[in-house]
């Protein structure tokens, strides 16, 4: 009888292993339970058993070679049993790992930037290129038929085909997606697919930082909210590296610099501008640059560089009622702070009831690198900064 | 309508000289070996004959002076048609060309015309016959780089005719410039088979060609192919194998390099997406070059692959037929590059 | 200038081995066997024979479109000519020359060029080049009536004039530039009246005669090595053929049979034998197997041409730079 050998999945984020080692050629025995080959995951190291038995009568893929979770590696059974019926066995095609487009924005001359996923990686025609953007087709989606890969214009249109099928029904006025709405649209689908949200929310007492408002204001340095709250999280930020940090394709990226972006509608229009080395700044630079920032995002100036470079964003809604919200993380970022508005409430200290500023946290991380303990201990730190600010005013 | 009869190209030349010298008395040729012998390739026989020694003159050898000659008479009321007899020989009067041809009409501001018309023929003979390095060059892409001359380079009789009329009438200075291998048709029975367009119905009457106003010699869906001259034809044969594949070639004669149409190629290739330039001179800086940018320039976001050219090797023409049709672009060449283009493998 | 009998039959042999060449080549050419235009120097044998028989191994030839003759004369290898004309990779130039472009530096045939006139001024650098080196070497520059117009003419003329240069221009006029006659070309008769335009010394020669060539050269080549300066030799010739093979009647659309027939009868080749025998300096026992010899030459040099290899397509781009 012929036993398949599939390619276990061994850690939770497993999702293809490394053949490093074959332990048995074709045609020597295994006893079940026995090792057979060495594969090598992201993070560990570990050997696939024999289920069974019997002989080695296939080995599929050889020393070096990068299988995905549950491909059939190797045929166990009888000598000289037949095994050409076998789907599995007939020229197995290994999937390609697409890499995360990374984000870069195109120069702006006029009123909005326009960032598009660059397509660098991806050989494109100049008539393809336009019509995707009249179509509304995403080009990272398309596989291209063109020499080398190249997308050419019957990709698109193909494409467009598609998602053009089916009317909805009814009276309606449509326009594209096309342009700044279809990248956030892109994007923001991709981020919901891929990652893997979770929210944690925490409240906050506020009262110690509005008092601190209150007070810079009277030296003279007009500060919002909202610059304490960037602050804090930028010194959270400097002390857990792990929730700083970008996952690109398979590569989580821990990164050195501290860039918070402040999200900022525009318009009809998400813009996040970033405010660099934030960790470095005082609350006053802070605020100045984030006044800067946001003006100029108001008033569709931005220019690329003042977009990208973020590692974290911070997501205010306060200033619309809104208590509490889970924002989508901006890709490929790990991470995002949802902030809802500051109200007075009634909370319970010690065995009394008092009236405090309290404002609700929501932090949304990627659980397929950051684990719940850390991001509560990340948003704990935000909590405790802005209830003791005073480091923050240093 | 007046009848038409089968013209080959250098028939169609010549009628247009005699019609124009017929209509016009300042009009007058001057060139070796054109009085006598009737043109070295046979495009003025008979025009001694009828129009006298004076009006159809013999040279000697004496290329600056003939370019010259031609600027002063066409300065000074005459319409002379000059001959370069092979363009490789135009070096000998590059400065009566670029620096006064060219330019007089702009320094003097306007207050000059110089009407000339100076005809040369270009181009390989393969596989006719071999004239080696210098007597076998295409040149006009040197001419294009110089601002104040037209130039005309027709592909069969019936453009022949129109644009050199045209340019006989014109007041403007004009490259005439022919592929010797046109001329052969009548003479070569394998030539007519193989391009069936080198002879072709010619109206009796005189007309007129504009300049500036390309031709969609063969229309297609699939790649915009732009050609001059010999390369026309040799493109219309490829046209027609690869049209048994399925694939139409859209074929552009420009029939002027300057004034350029741009507008007509520019529509092909918004229709098809694909361009190749087939022009027979060297590569470098060729007149294939200049096409490709105008087309990259006006029409980038049509391209739905790289512009291909298909020109000259940029070596001096070899002597020995087996390397010239290396160097030459042919049919085999102009497959390739559509082939290419279209990303079909061969 | 008193020649020996060895030095006159050597001259009835080269100029035997021209005409045998180029009768050969247009007999080949009538076969479809040569892929291009030639343009053949049958007549004219004298002056390239008479001219080079004047000059040493180390002397330099500028040529032309009708170059054989020269090259032949100068002691060009008529295998390595012969395979050039069938576009071999054993020719002169590869294969890559053909017919009008012809060179041979190490026998100092420093080119053969297809423009009228191009040979003028670069044998001023030829001659310039001596100067520098500090040699006593000579260059003969032949070209036609036709070329005698041209600027090139007029600039090269002036300036190896000027430099003292030691040129011989051996002008071979053949009364025809393709079908333009001299007539129609220049109001001079001789056309080597210009050198004095120049300040240059001139000679006139009869070119149906090698001996009067000879003559007429010897001394320009003699007053150049002394550092005289450069001649300008009029050779007065015809051609028996066409401008080129092909050309209609050999020519006879703008020539005469009259005038044709008048000047086959001066024929050069007739002429030295003539001559040779008349004043008992070779016999016809003697003369007829140099004729046998060189036919033999000649259709040896064709089987080798033809036997030889084309140029290979791969190295269609060899030979543009030297790196």
């Amino acid at each position: 009888m012929v036993t398949l050998v599939h390619l276990k999945k061994m850690t939770w984020t497993m999702e293809e292993g490394l053949i490093t080692k074959w332990l048995k050629n074709e045609g020597e025995t295994a006893v079940e339970g026995e090792g057979i080959c060495e594969v090598e995951t992201e993070k560990t190291t570990d050997e696939v058993e024999a289920p069974a038995s019997g002989t080695v009568l296939r080995i599929v893929y050889k020393e070096g070679t990068s299988v995905p979770v549950n491909a059939v590696i190797a045929v166990i059974g009888s000598p000289d049993e037949d095994i050409s019926f076998i789907p599995e066995l007939s020229k197995p095609t290994l999937p390609v790992a697409t890499p995360l487009p990374t984000q870069k924005a195109e120069p702006v001359h006029g009123p909005v930037p326009v960032p598009e996923p660059s397509t660098k990686q991806i050989g494109i025609s100049p008539s393809a290129r336009r019509l995707a953007r009249e179509h509304g087709v995403a080009i990272t989606k398309i596989r291209g038929t063109g020499p080398g890969g190249r997308i050419v214009a019957d990709d698109i249109l193909r494409a467009a085909e598609k998602l053009e099928a089916g009317p909805p029904a009814g009276e309606y006025k449509a326009t594209f997606l096309a342009g700044h709405r279809k990248v956030i649209a892109d994007r923001l689908s991709l981020s919901a697919r891929t990652a893997v949200h979770v929210p944690i929310t925490m409240e906050v007492d506020m009262t110690s930082s509005c008092k601190l408002k209150t007070e810079k204001e009277k030296a003279g340095h007009q500060i919002s909210h909202n610059d304490i709250i960037i602050k804090a999280t930028a010194m959270a930020l400097e002390e857990f590296p792990q929730v700083n940090a970008m996952l690109i394709g398979q590569e989580l990226r821990t990164m050195q610099e501290v860039n918070v972006g402040v999200a900022v509608g525009s318009g009809d229009n998400l813009l996040v501008p970033v405010i660099r080395n934030a960790n470095r700044l005082s609350l006053t630079e802070i605020s100045q640059s984030a006044k800067n920032l946001i003006e100029r995002a108001r008033n569709q100036m931005l220019t690329t560089k003042e977009m990208s470079r973020g590692t974290f964003t911070v997501s205010n809604l306060g200033m619309y009622d809104v208590d509490l919200f889970a924002p989508v993380i901006n890709p490929p970022e790990t991470a995002i702070l949802g902030v809802g508005r500051i109200a007075l409430k009634p909370i319970v200290q010690e065995d009394s009831i008092t009236i405090r500023q309290m404002m609700t946290l929501t932090l949304v991380f990627d659980h397929r690198v950051i684990d719940g303990v850390l991001g509560a201990k990340f948003l704990q730190r935000i909590k405790q900064h802005l209830e003791a600010p005073e480091k923050l005013a240093a | 309508m007046s009848e038409t009869r089968e013209l080959d190209f250098a028939e169609a030349i010549r009628e247009a000289i005699r019609q124009e010298m017929a209509r016009d008395q300042t009009v007058f040729v001057l060139g070796e070996d054109v009085g006598k012998f009737g043109g070295i390739f046979g495009c003025t026989k008979g025009l001694q004959e009828e129009f006298g020694e004076s009006r159809v003159r013999d040279t000697p050898i004496s290329e600056a002076a003939i370019v010259g000659t031609a600027v002063g008479a066409a300065i000074t009321g005459m319409h002379p048609i000059a001959e370069i007899e092979f363009m490789d020989f135009i070096g000998c009067a590059m400065d009566q060309v670029f620096n006064q041809m060219a330019k007089i009409r702009y320094m003097f501001g306007g207050s000059m015309k110089v009407p000339v018309v100076l005809r040369t023929p270009c181009g390989s003979r393969y596989p006719v016959a071999s004239g080696a390095a210098q007597h076998s060059q295409s040149l006009e892409a040197w001419f294009m780089h110089v601002p104040g001359l037209k130039i005309a380079t027709p592909a069969t009789p019936y453009d022949a005719k129109g644009l050199l009329i045209n340019a006989i009438r014109g007041e403007d200075p004009v490259l005439f410039v022919e592929h010797k291998l046109l001329y052969y048709a009548r003479r070569i029975a394998r030539l007519r088979e193989s391009y069936p367009a080198l002879i072709g119905k010619v109206p009796e009457e005189s007309y007129v060609i504009p300049f500036g106003k390309a031709e969609i010699k063969r229309p297609g869906e699939d790649i915009t192919v732009v050609a001059t001259m010999m390369m026309v034809h040799k493109s219309l044969r490829v046209a027609e194998e690869l049209s048994t594949k399925g694939i139409e070639m859209e074929i552009i004669d420009p029939r002027t390099l300057v004034p350029l149409d741009k507008q007509t190629i520019i529509e092909s290739v918004k229709k098809t997406g694909r361009v190749a330039v087939v022009s027979e001179d060297t590569k470098t800086a060729g007149v294939a070059a200049e096409i490709a940018a105008i087309v990259m320039e006006e029409a980038f976001d049509y391209l739905d692959a790289p512009v291909k050219r298909v020109s000259a090797l940029d070596l001096p023409i070899p002597y020995a037929p087996v390397l010239e049709s290396t160097v030459v672009p042919q049919e085999r060449h102009i497959t390739e590059a559509v082939l290419e283009a279209l990303g079909e493998k061969q | 200038m008193e020649l020996g009998r060895q030095e006159l039959l050597l001259m009835y042999r080269n100029m035997l081995r021209i005409r045998r060449f180029e009768e050969k080549l247009a007999e080949e050419w009538a076969q479809g066997n040569i892929p291009g235009l030639i343009h053949l120097y049958v007549g004219q044998e004298a002056v390239a024979v008479g001219a080079c028989s004047t000059l040493r191994r180390d002397d330099y030839v500028t040529s032309t479109h009708r170059g054989h003759g020269h090259c032949i004369a100068k002691g060009g290898d008529i295998r390595k000519m012969m395979a050039e004309l069938y576009a071999k990779e054993t020719g002169y130039c590869k294969g890559r020359g053909g017919s009008m472009h012809i060179a041979a530096p190490d026998i100092g045939i420093v080119g053969c060029s297809g423009i009228a006139g191009a040979g003028i001024p670069i044998a001023v650098g030829v001659g310039l080049s001596i100067n520098l080196r500090k040699t006593d070497q000579v260059c003969v520059s032949f070209f036609g009536d036709g070329s005698s117009n041209t600027g090139a003419f007029h600039e090269g003329m002036n300036m190896a004039a000027l430099w003292q240069l030691p040129i011989v221009y051996v002008l071979e006029n053949n009364l025809y530039a393709i079908s333009v006659p001299v007539s129609k070309a220049t109001r001079l008769t001789n056309i080597a009246d210009r050198s004095a335009a120049y300040g240059m010394s001139h000679a006139v020669a009869d070119g149906m005669d090698v001996l009067s060539v000879y003559e007429a050269v010897s001394n320009a080549v003699a007053r150049a090595r002394r550092g005289e300066g450069p001649t300008l030799v009029e050779c007065k010739t015809y051609r028996f053929r066409g401008h080129f093979e092909g050309d209609p009647k050999k020519g006879e659309t703008y020539r005469t049979k009259q005038e044709m027939d008048e000047w086959e009868k001066r024929d050069p080749i007739l002429g030295l034998r003539g001559k040779l025998i008349k004043e008992r300096k070779a016999t016809e026992a003697e003369l007829d197997p140099i004729n046998q010899e060189v036919a033999q030459e000649i259709d040896n040099a064709v089987v080798y041409a033809k036997q030889s290899p084309a140029p290979k397509p791969e190295h269609v781009a060899s030979y543009v730079f030297v790196s």
